[in-house]
């Protein structure tokens, strides 16, 4: 039964620990302030 | 003491091997995404290119057509076509602007593309266009989505504005990196006039002097399996001005080049990769493999530990022939509720 209980422990943190950075998610970002370039630059 | 540490060490097994799977196929989809603020140039040159002189109406070889390649990710679109798709989407603004020799304008083209964050598959909001021409694309542009596949994908053309498959060609190696070749030939075709055009020539000038605009390419990616970027691209490119209801007049040649990225730009964009692709790895294989492994590891400690546990007392019955040990007579009056 203990080791029952400890199973679901290490399956339930496995789950919280997924679903909390998956919720985060990635970083929005802003809108690059560069424009659209009609002229090629020296260097990338 | 035995037993607790064997449990926790249970529960970590479970929590490891449990973490693989979901980081795997949970989060890869939802965290690997390309960032909706994206911002990239491309230079790409023609040397020794065909290009038509607007003035005289004949084609001229000039030693260098350069094309500059703009892509803007528009996060404040990206967010109300989420609003309203409730999708993680991109958009790209871009723009491609080509000039000669000289650094005239020769045209200048540009698209919005809406596409989904992770799986790259156009996302019809938001305003997605050519030319400011309203368009409707399916397949992909720019970007291969990640964890590519060796199989053909359908491929957005800006100048026809349609989509066509792209051949898988096989595996190369392209500066150190095992990538992915793709090809695509779209034959003769005729296609819309650039709004913008040198010396003030519009689509309708071109047309009042009974000419239209034919392109064949033979389009050529070399994609980084893991990112999906395109770590290197050509395109052998044809473009003709053909006289409208007279197929005997000869057409004159608007462009021919073999355009190519600039190699201080291949090179960027190898540099570039290279990292982005130990992130998606990371996700995809590192971590995945390393936690099962852990969690096998600790499970099989658990095991050996419970085992051990288990044995213990058995090991102490066995050393003194398996009988019980005699109680001493106070011992035996104390555990039988007796007094002294």
């Amino acid at each position: 039964m203990r080791a029952l209980a400890a199973a679901a422990a290490g399956l339930a943190a496995a789950l919280a620990l997924v679903l909390a950075v998956t919720a985060l998610g990635p970083p929005g970002g802003e809108t690059s302030p560069e424009p659209l370039l009609s002229s090629p630059p020296a260097h990338p | 003491m035995r037993r607790r540490a064997s449990l926790v060490l249970l529960a970590l097994a479970v929590f490891c091997t449990a973490l693989s799977p979901l980081l795997r196929w949970y989060a890869f989809p939802r965290l690997a995404k390309v960032p909706a603020g994206h911002y990239q140039a491309v230079v790409l040159e023609a040397k020794d290119a065909t290009l038509i002189d607007y003035a005289t109406l004949e084609p001229r070889r000039v030693p260098k057509v350069t094309m500059v390649q703009t892509v803007k990710g528009n996060v404040e679109q990206a967010r109300r076509v989420k609003a309203a798709t409730g999708r993680d989407v991109v958009v790209w603004d871009t723009l491609t602007h080509a000039a000669g020799p000289d650094g005239a304008m020769v045209s200048r083209i540009p698209e919005r593309y809406v596409f989904d964050a992770h799986s790259q598959q156009p996302v019809h909001a938001g305003g997605e266009h050519v030319d400011d021409t309203p368009v409707r694309r399916d397949g992909i542009e720019f970007k291969w989505p990640f964890l590519v596949e060796k199989r053909d994908y359908r491929y957005f053309g800006m100048m026809t504005r349609t989509s066509a498959p792209i051949h898988y060609k096989g595996t190369r190696t392209f500066r150190g990196l095992d990538v992915y070749y793709f090809e695509q030939t779209i034959p003769w075709t005729e296609v819309p006039l650039p709004r913008q055009l040198p010396l003030g020539i519009t689509p309708d000038t071109v047309r009042q002097l009974g000419l239209e605009r034919w392109y064949t390419t033979r389009r050529m990616f070399w994609v980084d399996p893991v990112t999906g970027a395109p770590v290197n691209g050509e395109e052998i490119h044809r473009e003709e001005m053909r006289w409208t209801g007279h197929p005997e007049k000869k057409p004159i040649t608007a462009f021919a080049g073999h355009v190519k990225i600039r190699p201080d730009y291949v090179a960027h964009t190898v540099a570039t990769v290279k990292g982005q692709r130990q992130l998606v790895l990371l996700l995809t294989r590192h971590l995945p493999l390393g936690l099962l492994a852990l969690g096998l590891a600790l499970l099989a400690a658990a095991l050996v530990l419970e085992a051990r546990d288990r044995r213990a007392p058995a090991t102490e019955v066995a050393h003194d022939g398996g009988k019980p040990e005699r109680p001493t007579p106070g011992e035996g009056a104390l555990s039988r509720g007796g007094s002294p």
